[in-house]
Parts: structure tokens; sequence; C-alpha cells
């Protein structure tokens, strides 16, 4: 029972980002879509046909289900509601991490394969957010799991009695800084526009369509709901089932879905507050990700707080 | 209460949050939220030497968070943002170095403090982190001061390191004698009543707040 948890993420992907969607339109006054508006746009781009440039390679093809995979292996990586994960030993967070660089790494190379201008220009600049995210989450990463004395996601996930120190507040609050830049929300990049001279994460999906489109789609969505799920387990893991009886996994399931809405509810949150950023002036922002993520690391490993 | 504190060890979390202002103060931009961080900072100053009240059951240190909280929370932001409104500038102009560069030192220096104070003096205060926080936020305030154009916000650099090393004497002595304290705010308030009348007579006679036309001859 278990070992199917990762389905929750899969499953409930579209409507967290469908939620995220709803609780904006409401901050700004509108009524905005339907909670189930992602999964009606993922049904109706599997349905239509595929239009594929002449001049891209195999890579352009092959990558929607390179990034689909990997995003659907890292999910099998992360205690969900039970702290039992199906990949037991290997459900590593640096193994997690590289997995879900292996996804952007062949985005990034289909953006630029289909050689128009906007494919590159989003390539390159999600790969420079990519290189200013990566020390801040893996730093943040690592005070979890010295705390934890392990790597393993279930283990860090067990150990949450201990996880209530200023270093953690200041790793929180780290992630989540790089989990705006990862999913491409509003300081770093808007994913409500296909605005040229701002896209990132649009600008590399730009050439796609059809149900390769709708992959990509459902893959930055899972990557997502993952990402708020790794913030949960390591940050906030109470109320996680230890044991796999009906009624244990039912309390978790709730427990877990309303920290989501709650995560879901604070992203729009600062969406609406906050203005994009300009591009050049991201390094600012991500620097102080870094900052705060070295600090908590620091101060865990020299002070043990 | 007492107990509740030192549980949850909120006086660890209190000095983390006074790093964080400081820190802050790096990375901001617009001289209101300069002033913003630091008004927090002295909040948490105050709350901190509140928290340190109850757990050392001192009451003369009730009476030092309260003039901390009303100088250095109310009166000293409250002229800060009078000055600031009064010579119409909101942003601050690029420091010396870039803002990345200078939250990266702040940083570091933060890790240069904790890593001398490993092995060096241990002082069983009240808290194993204040002592090593109260130094980097002084150096942090240095730093400030240094890399920044603005008379504002070196001024505002001042009163950071000011902070800070109210934070080292408190975290060494539980507080000095109430005399003493009460001297030295209100040194800190005039010389920043001081600071600030010449800021705006710069202003005045250079038309920008820069201090490095300060250097320029008048002939």
């Amino acid at each position: 029972m278990e070992y199917f948890q990762f389905l929750i993420i899969i499953i409930f992907a579209p409507l967290v980002n469908g939620i995220i969607k709803k609780f904006k339109a409401n901050m700004q006054g509108r009524q905005g879509p339907g909670i189930f508006q992602p999964y009606y746009d993922l049904i109706r781009l599997f349905k239509k046909e595929l239009v594929i440039s002449n001049i891209s390679s195999w890579i352009f093809r092959v990558t929607p289900y390179i990034v689909f995979s990997s995003t659907l292996v890292a999910t099998m990586m992360v205690p969900v509601i039970t702290d039992k994960v199906l990949f037991g030993n290997m459900a590593d967070i640096i193994a997690l991490i590289y997995i879900l660089a292996l996804g952007r790494f062949f985005m990034a190379l289909a953006g630029l394969d289909a050689g128009t201008a906007f494919g590159g220009e989003g390539s390159s600049r999600e790969m420079t957010v990519a290189i200013l995210v990566e020390p801040a989450m893996m730093l943040s990463l690592f005070t979890a799991a010295i705390s934890a004395g392990s790597t393993n996601l279930s283990n860090i996930v067990n150990s949450s009695a201990s996880l209530y120190t200023p270093s953690h507040i200041l790793a929180l609050s780290a992630f989540i800084v790089a989990i705006i830049a990862e999913t491409g929300r509003i300081p770093v990049d808007n994913p409500d526009t296909h605005l040229e001279l701002t896209m990132i994460h649009e600008g590399m999906l730009l050439e796609y369509s059809g149900r390769h489109l709708a992959l990509m789609e459902w893959a930055h969505y899972i990557k997502q709901m993952l990402l708020f799920t790794i913030a949960i387990d390591i940050f906030f893991p109470v109320g996680i089932a230890s044991s796999t009886d009906i009624a244990s996994l039912a309390t978790s399931t709730a427990i877990y879905l309303l920290k989501i809405v709650f995560i879901a509810f604070m992203m729009a949150f600062i969406e609406s507050t906050r203005a994009k950023m300009r591009f050049f002036q991201l390094p600012s922002l991500l620097g102080g990700a870094f900052v705060l993520a070295l600090l908590s690391l620091l101060s865990y490993v020299i002070m043990g707080k | 209460m007492k107990e509740w504190i030192q549980t949850y060890s909120l006086i660890d979390f209190l000095s983390m949050g006074i790093l964080l202002t400081t820190i802050a103060m790096n990375a901001l931009k617009r001289l209101e939220s300069c002033i913003k961080a630091y008004t927090y900072n002295s909040w948490l100053l105050s709350m901190l030497i509140a928290a340190v009240a109850i757990v050392a059951e001192d009451n003369h240190l009730y009476l030092a968070s309260l003039i901390t909280l009303f100088s250095k929370g109310i009166v000293i932001p409250l002229f800060l943002k009078r000055i600031v409104r009064r010579m119409k500038v909101t942003h601050d102009v690029e420091p010396y170095i870039s803002n990345t560069l200078s939250l990266t030192i702040s940083g570091l220096l933060v890790g240069v403090v904790y890593v001398a104070l490993k092995k060096g003096i241990f002082v069983a205060g009240f808290s194993s982190m204040a002592l090593q926080i109260s130094i980097a936020v002084m150096l942090i305030g240095l730093f400030i001061m240094i890399t920044r154009r603005k008379a504002i916000t070196q001024v505002l650099g001042l009163l950071f390191m000011e902070n800070g090393l109210f934070l080292i004497g408190f975290s060494l002595t539980y507080g000095m004698p109430a005399i003493i304290e009460l001297g030295v705010l209100f040194d800190m308030l005039m010389g920043v009543i001081i600071l600030g009348i010449f800021t705006i007579q710069i202003k005045r006679a250079f038309a920008s707040t820069d201090l490095d036309k300060l250097s320029i001859l008048k002939g």
C-alpha cells in the first residue's frame, strides 16, 4: 500500500496548480478558472496532433519522455503519506536533486534544438537560474541531512524531533526561495504569461505541442508538488504515518493534503504581493538564499543548533 | 513562561533574528526598508533582553528592554524616517560593491566569527549563540559603514554596530548597570540627531548625500 504513495503526487499535481491559480485569482478579485482546469488542459493537449519542426533532431522528440520519467523516478523517492518509500535505501536527497537536474538538462537541450531564438533564450536563462539555485537548495537540504545523520529521506522524516532549531528556520527560508525559483513562480518567472522578454520556463516549451507539451506541463506540475512535499517532509513532517493500516494512512493523507493546500496558499500569496524581478536582479535574491543556507549549515555544524 | 523560553530556546531564535535583520540590510536598496530592518533589529533586541529578564529573574533588565524599545525601536527610526522624507531621497545609490557580493561577504564574516570563537573564550552566558551573533552583527555593521556611499546608510551601519556592541556587553555581563545603559543610549540618540542634522546640511550644500562629494575641494 505504501508503495503506491507516489501516485498521490502524480494524480493531484495538476489539481495543486489549479488551486494556486484559484487562490491567486481570488486574491486579485477575479473569479478565475476552476480548480480542475489543468486536467481539462492536459486531456485536450493529449488529444491534439503533434507539430514538430523539420530541423529538430531526435533530442527534441525524446525530451518530453525523459523529463516526465525522470520526474516520475524522483517522486518514487519521496515519502508522501508514510515514512517508507518505494526506493528504500536509494531514496537519497542528492540523487533526487540530480535526477531532477537530468530532466532540466534535456529540457534546456530541447529548447536549443528547435532552433528558435526564444528557446535558446529560455534555455540560457533556465541554466543561469539553475546554477544559482542549486547551492542554496543543496546546502539547506544538507542542514536537514546532517541533523538527521543521513541523506536518506525516510531517515530524515523519522528524525523530525530534533528539527526545531534556528538553523532549520534559516534552511527553510532558503528552501522556500529555491522552490519559488525552481517552479518558476513570480519573483523569478511568471507562470501565467508567454511574454517573450521575460519568460524562462515557457520559452523552452514554446515549440512543443500536443502530447509532448502535455507531458512537459504535467512533469512541471509534478515537480512543483514534489518540491512542496520535500519541504513538508523535511521541515514539518508532523502527522506522517509510520504504520500502514488504513486508519493511520487516511489521517496522514488528510494532514498531508491540508499542508499542501497551505503551501499553495502561501505561494499564491507571495505571487500576488510581489512584483517580478528583473532578470539581472535575480542573483541578489538567490545569493541571499545561498547565504541563508550557508549560515544555517554553519550554525548547525559549528554550534550544534 | 520561564520553562517555555528555555525549552523552545527562544533566545537563540531571537539572536538569529537579529543576525538576519542585519544581513538583510545588505540586500535592501530602498532607504525606508533599510530603516525598517533596523527597527525590527531593535525590536528583536528588546525582546531578547525581556526574554533574558524572564529567565534570569532580573527586574532591572525589564527597564533596559523598555528603554531599548523606546529609543532604538521607536524614536530613532521615526527620526531617520523624517530625515529621509525631508530629503526626498528614496533609493540608495549603488554601494561600492554589488548587493550579491556584500551578502556573500557578510555571510563569510559570520562564518569567520563562528570559527574564531569555536575554541576561543567560552562564556557560560544565557545562550551559546548570542556572543557569536553579536560580534558578527558588529562586524557587518562596520562593513555596511565601509561599503555605502550615503550618509543615512552609514548612520544605519553605525546603529547596527551599536546594537551588536550592546548585545556583546549584554551576553557577557547580563546587562550593565542601568545608569551606564542610559548614558550610552543618550549618547546614541544625540549622535543620531547630530548626524541627521549633518546629513541635511550636506544635502543642502552639495545637493546630494553622497559622501564622496565631501572630498571635492571647494574654492
